[in-house]
């Protein structure tokens, strides 16, 4: 549901320019220039903020990234009955948002907010959806940064003290500084795993 | 165009149909983008900016040019 901020401000909007329309004698006193000014100009400029802002909003949902077609097999893979498989352990036990999953994993992969650079992307998305075609499969544009792991996990104790990450210094340096990938072969290596999608047992969460 | 030689009461119709012309464009933008806040979609973000802003955009224009062209 939209946002009642954007309904409220958009039914006065509409209501002042009503007025204006049906009496336009108004105009010529200094109140009624106001309520132009306000009707005309300030108030739909903020209810399009506003519109703009619960737009931005509602593409961090994990309903708006599964809405395409071809991360459907990504969404099927956070319900993956193996806690191995990273997005799906996060999913199934609350350490990400559920209603926010992919966004938080993949803070750096949408349309509205970021860099000029992650909008052309967002924007190549829509074009690949519903004109182009699609890569299969679908890739990261650059290698999954350790940024966002560390964003939850830097500080936690299961982290700073899991004993391959203290087996040696260096290895704790060279994850926090990203030249390790947390998603290396051999550590948390199980990933969304698309090309095992239709062999895996999947969780049915309790409603 | 602009006719700041008009008299105050011809003036003063055109500045409220231009008003008017705005205050139309800006109601069907408020509803288009009303409607894509019903729709968490990438394509309602797409009518969102691409129709319901545009019109917005156009009935701010216009206000503000009528402003600007009859401030004399």
């Amino acid at each position: 549901m939209p946002s009642v901020a954007v309904l409220v401000l958009a039914g006065i909007t509409v209501v002042l320019i009503v007025l204006l329309i049906v009496r336009p004698e108004i105009t010529l006193a200094r109140g009624g220039k106001i309520v132009a000014f306000l009707g005309l100009f300030i108030f739909p400029v903020f209810t399009g903020i506003l519109g703009f802002e619960s737009h931005v909003e509602r593409s961090k949902q994990t309903s708006f990234c599964l809405s395409c077609h071809v991360m459907g097999d990504y969404g099927k893979s956070l319900y993956t009955d193996n806690p191995s498989y990273i997005p799906a352990a996060h999913f199934q036990n609350n350490r990400v948002p559920r209603e926010e999953a992919c966004y938080t994993c993949h803070t750096d992969y949408t349309l509205y907010t970021g860099g000029i650079k992650a909008k052309i992307r967002g924007l190549h998305h829509l074009y690949a959806q519903y004109i182009g075609t699609p890569h299969q499969p679908i890739k990261l544009y650059t290698p999954y940064n350790n940024r966002e792991c560390l964003h939850c996990h830097l500080g936690s104790r299961k982290f700073e003290e899991g004993a391959v990450h203290t087996a040696d210094p260096q290895i704790m340096a060279d994850i926090k500084s990203n030249k390790i990938s947390c998603t290396s072969s051999g550590c948390h290596d199980t990933v969304h795993n698309i090309s095992q999608i239709d062999h895996v047992k999947y969780w049915k969460p309790q409603q | 165009m602009t006719d700041t030689s008009a008299t105050p009461q011809k003036a003063h119709a055109i500045i409220s149909k231009r008003f008017k012309v705005s205050g139309i464009l800006i109601i069907l933008g408020l509803a288009v983008e009303g409607l894509t806040l019903l729709w968490s979609h990438p394509l309602s973000f797409v009518a969102f900016l691409g129709l319901g802003g545009l019109l917005l955009a156009a009935g701010i224009a216009l206000y503000l040019w009528t402003l600007v062209s009859h401030a004399s």
